[in-house]
């Protein structure tokens, strides 16, 4: 009875509260150790990790695809900004909730008439939906303060935790940790709520849909509302991201949720890995670098930054770590990590999989 | 027909015909599947069997004619309500979901219960959890029955065809269904396969009513409490085995004897 066991000991709550609980846990741990500068460059890149995990579960479980992730984002955004633009003393939840339900509210109304389309055109109607989102924002100035956007005030470190720092610049440095830790807790809390979804009656019913249409209708699975629910959930996650983001950077601006952002979140997830929680993180991780790494290509290859290769260096960095990526890794970076996995699984007794092959 | 069976009626078709453009696929067809009844559904290819299935399971509307499953209360239904309920089909070929184990597979037959409990599985609560577990433990029950359970964590491409015909058996039984409709179970499977497929699914009639479209000759007619038997769309003939075998127009249309 031994394939018993180990099958029902997979897979648990557990087993998903310690994983997410253990890596929140030592990002945090690394930011104490980070420069201010770096902390919050983290901190932009645990915002867009919640994006690209929403993004992964509408491509990797549900076998949709969108590239109007970045209009979900600044959908939250604004809806976030907006209130707290009038609402300073609102908890911080409260306004990424209420970006979580706008986010998901706009993904609901993109995916009504998407769930009608299959790959280009789903895509084709999701960029057309991002490509309109920043005009809109810029137009309606009374609400969204146009091409300013809206200014908001900084998140506030609390006194105790100010008082942890010393010596000179400590309160720039303690905010800089601050903020960097909310954002940290944030994306551990989505990912932990998107592990359990992953394996819920709910994501099962996604990879039905995506393996078998026709069989998953025979299992009583609702297609259409199946992939309208996949988008709903991707477009809140989008939307508590770019909420997040916005609030990092204290403004909502337009040209932070610009259409070439939705190709960046695609990248970033096929560099991680679809599908998966690490593959989130692994793009999290990139994005947070990015802006570092662009300025070292620039100064060593002498481009200037400001020039029109310079301006679009971040694409190329991209477009060149696609493609070795998917020479060496057509899973995405996380699928490197199996060959450690089989020499850990080697030590340990035979598993089914094994006896069965 | 003289039907004096009482028994509870689970499928009925009833006068039903299904036009394709110029073509009739099915025409004026009626019959009953009756609870504890094993119906087996035969005739040359391009006789309407598939169509009638599909019919059956709302894939495809009647042009003219009803169908209807009085013991479950229930007029037409439409794919998706199938099986919530009680009617479990099996697909031609297997139709497993293919980036899912053997044991997963099993699982998603239970989708369409009541209390899916999303937000508590989204929360992490224990009793979604434990919801997952019973799933689970249920699974590998009917993969234990079946005696396919050393191959739970494998996936669909990597077992032989038998064992993933099986797989599409438990799956369906997962939905605990009344009526279970198996599109030609006995393809490609050899001799000892066949036999245990047959004690099967006598097994199976205790606890529900089975309609199965066939091939196999020799396989239905051990199988079968009533057969059905197709041409070119029309019911040429129907009753039990022992008449069918004897029937001269069915000998007709399968041996292409003219009359």
């Amino acid at each position: 009875m031994n394939w018993w066991r180990t099958l029902s000991r997979q897979e648990t709550t557990n087993s998903r509260v310690v994983a997410v609980l253990a890596l929140t846990i030592l990002t945090l741990l690394v930011t104490i150790f980070l420069p201010p500068v770096a902390d919050s460059e983290l901190a932009g890149g645990a915002a867009i990790a919640i994006v690209i995990l929403g993004l992964s579960w509408l491509t990797g479980w549900s076998g949709q695809i969108s590239l109007g992730n970045s209009g979900f984002m600044a959908v939250g955004a604004y809806a976030a900004g907006i209130w707290a633009h009038h609402h300073a003393s609102t908890p911080l939840i409260f306004t990424l909730v209420l970006a979580l339900v706008a986010g998901g509210l706009s993904g609901l109304v993109i995916a009504i008439p998407s769930t009608r389309l299959r790959g280009p055109y789903l895509a084709g109607m999701t960029l057309a939906f991002s490509a309109a989102v920043t005009p809109l924002a810029q137009n309606f100035t009374s609400v969204t303060g146009g091409e300013g956007g809206i200014f908001l005030n900084s998140l506030v470190t609390p006194k105790w935790f100010e008082h942890l720092f010393h010596g000179a610049n400590a309160s720039i440095n303690a905010n800089a940790q601050w903020t960097a830790d909310l954002a940290v807790v944030v994306a551990g809390v989505m990912f932990f709520f998107m592990a359990n979804l992953f394996h819920s009656r709910a994501g099962r019913s996604m990879r039905l849909v995506r393996d078998n249409d026709v069989a998953a209708e025979l299992m009583g699975v609702h297609l259409a509302r199946t992939r309208t629910m996949a988008f709903v959930v991707s477009a809140a996650f989008a939307g508590v991201g770019g909420a997040l983001y916005s609030l990092l950077e204290a403004s909502v601006r337009p040209e932070t949720f610009p259409l070439t952002l939705s190709i960046t979140l695609l990248t970033l997830m096929v560099l991680g890995g679809i599908g998966t929680l690490s593959g989130a993180v692994i793009g999290g991780i990139i994005f947070s670098f990015s802006a570092n790494l662009v300025a070292h290509v620039n100064s060593l290859t002498g481009v200037n930054p400001t020039s029109n290769l310079g301006a679009n260096m971040q694409g190329i960095i991209f477009g060149v770590l696609l493609i070795v990526t998917m020479i060496f890794a057509p899973r995405g970076i996380v699928s490197l990590s199996s060959p450690l996995r089989r020499l850990w699984r080697a030590r340990r007794p035979l598993s089914v999989t094994q006896e069965v092959q | 027909m003289g039907d004096t069976d009482t028994r509870a009626v689970t499928l009925a078709f009833d006068h039903v015909s299904v036009r394709f453009g110029g073509l009739l696929a099915l025409n004026d067809v009626t019959f009953n599947v009756l609870e504890h009844q094993i119906v087996g559904l035969i005739g040359p290819n391009g006789a309407g069997k598939t169509t009638a299935f599909n019919v059956a399971c709302g894939f495809q509307k009647p042009t003219s004619g009803t169908i209807s499953f009085p013991k479950l209360g229930r007029g037409r239904l439409r794919p998706p309500q199938l099986a919530g309920a009680g009617v479990a089909r099996t697909l031609q070929g297997v139709g497993l979901f293919s980036h899912m184990s053997v044991l997963e597979n099993v699982m998603a037959g239970a989708q369409s219960r009541p209390g899916g409990g999303t937000w508590r599985a989204i929360a992490g609560l224990p009793s979604g959890v434990r919801q997952e577990r019973l799933l689970r433990a249920e699974a590998l029950e009917h993969l234990e029955r079946l005696g396919i359970a050393p191959f739970a964590a494998a996936l669909p491409s990597g077992i032989p065809y038998g064992v993933a015909k099986k797989v599409s058996i438990a799956r369906a039984l997962m939905e605990r269904p009344s009526l279970l409709m198996l599109d030609e179970p006995a393809s490609g499977l050899d001799e000892s396969e066949l036999e245990v497929f047959t004690h099967l699914i006598i097994e199976l009639r205790e606890s529900m009513s089975v309609l199965l479209v066939e091939h196999n000759m020799d396989f239905v007619m051990q199988l079968v409490d009533h057969l059905v038997v197709l041409n070119f769309g029309q019911v040429i003939a129907q009753g039990s085995p022992k008449d069918i075998s004897t029937n001269p127009d069915v000998l007709a249309a399968y041996l292409g004897i003219d009359e």
